[in-house]
This record gives structure tokens, C-alpha cells and sequence, in this order.
């Protein structure tokens, strides 16, 4: 366990000792903060009318904060292959994978050290989100719960984009390759039941339980179906254990 | 204590190290030597469990590196070819970075600042590891092979890219090592093994060509003294009167120019033959020049047994770059 939290920690180091954190922390909330105020100026206009012409209750959950978390996925998707892309190709450039390779610790605890580090930047760039969250508690009264499942969701989700990644990012030592090859293979993951209208039924439910994108819908919702945690947990697990995989043959090829 | 038995790597079809075993006894110095592609980084990875050999066993201070990878890294330090360096981390984040990985549980600041003293690197604690100059890189290298106390001390080329004084500093730290670590050092410049090493490895092509101490190897070679004479004077007449000197066992004409020819003259073992060779020059009349011993540097041993054909021309060659090397 020490290791792997010196490993995060380095990992975390590496972030914020270059602009990159500070880069990408910075884009995620501005970009955050656009998806935020587009559908708060929506419910705005909205309540507006409905104050004049009353019908029907208005959700500030499902009006706001569901759309904005859905509509996070899609910085994510665009900025993950970018907090990976360095995690093994920079150690492997660079010569210092063989200072962790020759140290008293286990290939599994260096990438779950590493996993660890992305998580915690992650969720630095999630806690700053959580100030527009504040400010609908302040102006309104959402329900908390769909607010938490909805967060809890992104994070699973982010783990497994991290997972995968790291994963790619262990195959080469170019970083270019490991963000695009990671940005590629994301963005398939989200598109992939696109194709679901021209393929049979069978074949349809297996590409809806793959994409990605489609197990996020409940947490959004404020459902937490066990399904989802699952599909999320494997993912992690299976993109890690490529790593590890990964990093064993490395070895053996020299 | 570090132990490899019959090691063999192979890539694919490439063979990059082909049977390979040694021994260096606790306290002492392993001098691994050999050209460029020898085969002695692919041995140091197996050593310290950055990569598995194919074939054979490794053991360090007693823990196989295959069956106990943990043990036995717990107990190594490496040096890697390429100091293994984070640009973006200050000397003191990462000694003690690597500290906390390499298992050093107690008083890690103080062990830092040890190992940041006896590599002369305590005035750089707060500067970047990119920034640094190569001697520093290579000595926070060293610092960091050193901080969790290793019994085996595992250095690829230590003094690459340092300037002569940081040079002998680190050979001297190497000796003053010894006592308590073992150590295997590779490296491709000749004098410093003669310096620090009891024990020498010649490796090429993956095979062991010798193993011995470097007085060993040097006596080795010289089981043949050769003798550099030059004399004025009809060379095959001379050539002739050489031969016939008790104790002679070859005599090679060099050079020939004019009157003047260059010879070298092998003596059979442990026969000293100079007087004699002088006397056989001066009875026929003719003149000496020169009369000198070649003396056999660990170059020649390693050049004679690295060089697939050792051509008749070669030992003048050798000759000239050892006068240039004596001067």
C-alpha cells in the first residue's frame, strides 16, 4: 500500500510540476462551466413563463444537473487521452521504467499506483465542478441524491477510461501514438451501439451493454443499478490487468 | 554475493547473451568488460529483475532473482546505463522518492542526506533533475543505487560522462564501497578496471572470453614477452642472427626501411632475453637502436581477445597505440 501511494504521489508531482494539471484542470472548467450555464439560462427562460403561465413543475435536477453531467462525458472523452498519454511512454523514453521495474515493488502495485495518480487529478478537476453544484443549492432546491449517483457515475466512468489508457499508453513509448490510439478506441466505445438500428437484436443488446456512454444514463438519473457498477468495475479491473499484461511481456521482450 | 549460472537471452533469433556465468564473492569488485553490443547491459538487467533470461539463474546475495524478484531487488541497487531520472522532480523529492519504493522505512530524511553527502550532491537537493549538468545526473544515479543500503551494488558504466576529477572521485567512492557491498561495474575504459576491479569479466559477443584478476590476464598475455628492436644493419642477416638466440621463439620483421629494420622478437615464457638479443646485434657488427620490451596493457588482452582475427600486422599496431598511451 506505501508503494503505491509513493507511486501516486509521484504520479500527482508529475502533474502539477508541469502545466498540464493546471492546463486541463483549467479547460474542464471552463468547458464545465459553458455546459452548466446553457441549461440553467434554459430553466431560467423557462421558469420565467412558467411563473406567467403555470402547468407543470419544474426539475432543477433533470432540467440541469443531468444534462451538464451527461454533457461532462463529452470533455472527458476529449481530454482523458491526455492525462494518460504519458503515464508509461514517458517512463519508457525516458529510462526511468527501469528504476521502477528493479525496485522492491510488484508490477501491480506500480500501475495501480499510477491508476491511483490519474483518479486523484480526475477528481481534482471534479471538485472544482462541485462549486456550480453549491451555487444551484444556494438559488434552489435540488434533490441531493441524483447529484451524488450522478457523480458517483462519472467517476466510474472516468476509471474506466483511465484503466484503458493506461493500458495503451503501456504499449508504445510515443505519446502522440498513446493519446490518439486512446481517443480512438474511446470514442468507438461511446459510438458504438450507433450501428444498433441496422444489426439484429442479439447483436444490438451486446453493443448497448458495450457502449459505455449507455451505462451512464441511470447515474445520471439518480438510479444506481447494480448492472452498471459492474459493467463499470470489470472494465477497470480488465483495463488494469492489460496493463499488467502488458508491462510482463514488455519485460520478457526486452 | 552475486551469483549467475549458464544465462542465457535470446531475441527471437538474435542471441544477446549465450551461456554466461560468474561469480563475485561478497566485498568484492566485478569488472564486466567488453565492445559495445557485448552482451553486458542485457546481463546487468537480468542481475537486478528488469528483464528474465531465457535460460540459466541469476542469484543475488543469496535470493534467486526469478523466484524471490522482491528479496532480491530489496537487496540491489542499479545504475542504469541512462541515469534513471525524473526531470520534473528536485534531487531531494526524488532520492526520497525512490527511497519510499526501495522499502527504506526509517528516517528516510536521513538517509537521503547520507547518501546527497557521499556523492557530492548535497548542494543540489532543491535543483531539478532535468536541469542538471551529466556528472550530476550520474551521481544522483549513483545516489540513488546507494539509498536503501544495497548488499549488491549493480553500476552500468558509472563514470560515463564525467570530467577526470569526478572520474577518480567516483572510483575512489567504488573502492571505499567495497569493503561492505558487492559490486559489479561495467565498462568499456580499460584502466579503470585495472583500477578498481579485482575480478574481470571479458564478455563479447554474449560469450565469456576470460574471467581472471587483471594481474592474472595481464601475466596471461605475457606468457610470450615481445621485444621491440631495431637495429641498422641487412635485416635478413639480422632476422637470422636473432633467430638463432637461445630462448627466442619468433622473430617478425615490421618494418624495413633502408638500412634500418623494426623487429619484434617473442621470448619463450619467462626468459629474459634482451642481453642476449643486444650481444647477437652487436657481434655481427650492425647497429641497435632500439631494444625495449613491449609491455602488454589489458588493451592488447582485450583487443586479442575481442578481435575475431588477430592479423600479423596487429601487434605493431597495438604497439604504436601503447606508445602513444605511454606518453
Amino acid at each position: 500500500m506505501r508503494n503505491i501511494l509513493a507511486i501516486a504521489q509521484r504520479e500527482l508531482n508529475a502533474y502539477f510540476a508541469s502545466p498540464i494539471a493546471y492546463v486541463l484542470i483549467g479547460f474542464f472548467a471552463l468547458l464545465f462551466g459553458y455546459f452548466f450555464y446553457v441549461p440553467l439560462a434554459f430553466f431560467e427562460q423557462q421558469s420565467m413563463q412558467a411563473g406567467m403561465n403555470p402547468s407543470q413543475p419544474m426539475n432543477i435536477n433533470q432540467m440541469i444537473v443531468g444534462p451538464t453531467l451527461m454533457n461532462t462525458t463529452v470533455i472527458m472523452l476529449l481530454v482523458f487521452p491526455l492525462i494518460t498519454m504519458r503515464t508509461y511512454s514517458e517512463e519508457k523514453r525516458s529510462g526511468t521504467i527501469e528504476l521502477l521495474l528493479t525496485s522492491p515493488i510488484t508490477d501491480l502495485e506500480i500501475i495501480l499506483g499510477k491508476f491511483l495518480g490519474s483518479m486523484l487529478l480526475y477528481m481534482a478537476m471534479l471538485a472544482i465542478t462541485l462549486i456550480h453544484i453549491g451555487v444551484l443549492f444556494i438559488y434552489g432546491e435540488p434533490e441531493w441524491k441524483p447529484i451524488v449517483t450522478g457523480y458517483l457515475g462519472l467517476l466510474m466512468m472516468g476509471g474506466c477510461f483511465l484503466s484503458l489508457g493506461l493500458f495503451i499508453s503501456s504499449l508504445t513509448r510515443n505519446q502522440i501514438v498513446a493519446a490518439m490510439a486512446t481517443f480512438g478506441v474511446f470514442l468507438l466505445l461511446w459510438i458504438i451501439n450507433w450501428i444498433s438500428t441496422f444489426v439484429g437484436p442479439t447483436t444490438q443488446a451486446v453493443l448497448a451493454h458495450l457502449s459505455i456512454t449507455e451505462h451512464f444514463d441511470d447515474f445520471a438519473k439518480g438510479i444506481i443499478d447494480t448492472k452498471h457498477v459492474i459493467y463499470y468495475l470489470s472494465f477497470m479491473a480488465f483495463g488494469l490487468f492489460l496493463t499488467m499484461k502488458s508491462v510482463d511481456s514488455e519485460r520478457w521482450r526486452g | 554475493m552475486i551469483e549467475v549460472q549458464h544465462l542465457s537471452k535470446r531475441y527471437g533469433p538474435v542471441t544477446a547473451v549465450d551461456d554466461v556465468s560468474f561469480r563475485a564473492e561478497s566485498g568484492e569488485i566485478l569488472g564486466f568488460l567488453g565492445p559495445n553490443g557485448a552482451g553486458k547491459t542485457t546481463t546487468m538487467r537480468i542481475i537486478t529483475g528488469y528483464m528474465p533470461a531465457t535460460e540459466g539463474k541469476a542469484t543475488v546475495a543469496g535470493f534467486d532473482v526469478f523466484d524471490q524478484p522482491i528479496e532480491a531487488k530489496r537487496r540491489t541497487g542499479y545504475l542504469p546505463e541512462t541515469p534513471p531520472l525524473y526531470p520534473d522532480m528536485t534531487v531531494r523529492e526524488y532520492l526520497t522518492f525512490v527511497a519510499k519504493i526501495k522499502g527504506v522505512r526509517k528516517d528516510v530524511k536521513g538517509r537521503v542526506d547520507a547518501v546527497m553527502k557521499r556523492t557530492w550532491v548535497a548542494d543540489m537537493g532543491s535543483r531539478h533533475c532535468g536541469k542538471l549538468s551529466k556528472g550530476y545526473k550520474q551521481r544522483v544515479g549513483l545516489a540513488q543505487a546507494l539509498i536503501h543500503n544495497p548488499e549488491v551494488l549493480v553500476l552500468d558504466e558509472p563514470t560515463a560522462g564525467l570530467d577526470p576529477k569526478q572520474i577518480i572521485e567516483t572510483r575512489q567512492l567504488i573502492r571505499e564501497l567495497a569493503g561492505t557491498h558487492t559490486i559489479v561495474l561495467s565498462t568499456h575504459i580499460l584502466p579503470e578496471v585495472a583500477q578498481t576491479c579485482q575480478k574481470v569479466v571479458i564478455i563479447n559477443k554474449g560469450k565469456i572470453v576470460a574471467i581472471d584478476t587483471p594481474d592474472a590476464l595481464t601475466e596471461r598475455l605475457h606468457g610470450a614477452v615481445t621485444m621491440y628492436l631495431q637495429a641498422q644493419g641487412p635485416a635478413d642477416d639480422v632476422q637470422r642472427a636473432l633467430q638463432s638466440v637461445a630462448g627466442v621463439a619468433r622473430v617478425h620483421l615490421a618494418e624495413k626501411r633502408d638500412e634500418i629494420g623494426v623487429f619484434e622478437v617473442d621470448s619463450e615464457h619467462g626468459v629474459d632475453v634482451r642481453r642476449e638479443l643486444a650481444g647477437a646485434v652487436v657481434r655481427g657488427g650492425w647497429g641497435l637502436l632500439e631494444l625495449r620490451p613491449v609491455r602488454v596493457s589489458l588493451e592488447d588482452i582485450f583487443l586479442s581477445l575481442t578481435t575475431e582475427e588477430v592479423e600479423a600486422e596487429e601487434p605493431a599496431a597495438v604497439a604504436e597505440a601503447e606508445g602513444v598511451a605511454g606518453a
